[in-house]
């Protein structure tokens, strides 16, 4: 019980280093389920083997890419909102791992993208599941170890 | 004196990032050419001349550790300074990229001013734009 409390907290400051530096967005920890529409994963394989997954609300990655790219609201595009979702999911993801053992060699796998809505909820059967706001922009991310 | 610099990354979000960063700092770059994996990047390069390569390493088709290995091979550009930029920091994972050719290394997320240091070091370039007689690169040299 208390490794997996150090492992949410890693992989919480893992996002918030991820979202506050590359994303320039200031994430709050939320208790409850979050409407999302894309999901974006990537597997990791080495000495611990699973997956993560990020739950995005296109007001979170419309703001994602507008921060990062220097955008205007009008000009991000689909495209943009992917490669955002999957850059942020792999970067989280190696931060993550690298936080969790920097002396072991994980490998990731390229990070998949879907546009799909649904709605995350903390009570899922992974093994980690939290959920984030940011004036109204939402995110979730849940981890599987298997 | 003026550089070209050739980034890979297969987010094209990234490149862009990146690209701002060395404009913004100061970094006098002539030419900035892109690429989304390895291979681009070789094929890119039997046409275009560059001083500096910045390259992540989780790419499909050719990675960027497989892009160093065939940096290595080619006589024409294996002295080509190469800086990994990349979410994969394990200290294993720096020792490899180290060892098969890299020149700098940095994590991601990062900070702007880490890669400016990282390749003003690299690259032996003070920031007034003089060459250093001996440009110091403190990533390599924790190892």
């Amino acid at each position: 019980m208390g490794d997996m409390k150090k492992i949410q907290e890693m992989m919480m400051n893992s996002i918030f280093d991820v979202y506050e530096k590359m994303f320039f967005v200031f994430l709050e920890p939320v208790d409850e389920d979050i409407r999302y529409d894309m999901a974006t994963s990537i597997r990791f394989t080495g000495p611990l083997k699973g997956e993560l997954t990020a739950f995005i609300s296109e007001r979170m990655a419309v703001s994602m890419v507008e921060n990062m790219l220097g955008l205007e609201k009008q000009e991000v595009t689909q495209k943009h909102m992917e490669d955002c979702a999957k850059e942020s999911i792999n970067m989280i993801c190696g931060h993550f791992l690298n936080k969790l053992d920097p002396s072991k060699v994980f490998d990731l796998s390229i990070p998949e993208y879907e546009k799909r809505a649904g709605i995350f909820k903390k009570e899922d059967l992974a093994t980690l599941n939290i959920a984030f706001d940011s004036d109204g922009d939402m995110m979730g991310i849940s981890m599987t170890i298997s | 004196m003026s550089f070209n610099v050739l980034i890979v990354d297969d987010s094209g979000s990234m490149r862009a990032v990146i690209k701002k960063i060395i404009t913004i700092s100061g970094f006098h770059m002539d030419n900035c050419h892109e690429a989304g994996n390895g291979r681009e990047a070789l094929t890119l390069l039997e046409d275009h001349w560059v001083d500096v390569i910045i390259s992540d390493i989780n790419m499909p088709e050719i990675n960027g550790l497989e892009l160093l290995d065939a940096l290595k091979r080619n006589e024409t550009l294996k002295e080509i300074p190469v800086i990994m930029i990349t979410t994969e920091g394990s200290e294993e994972r720096m020792k490899e990229a180290f060892a098969r050719g890299a020149k700098g290394f940095i994590k991601k997320p990062f900070l702007p001013e880490q890669i400016r240091k990282v390749l003003y070091d690299v690259i032996g370039v003070g920031e007034d734009g003089r060459y250093e007689e001996n440009p110091r690169n403190d990533d390599e040299l924790d190892f």
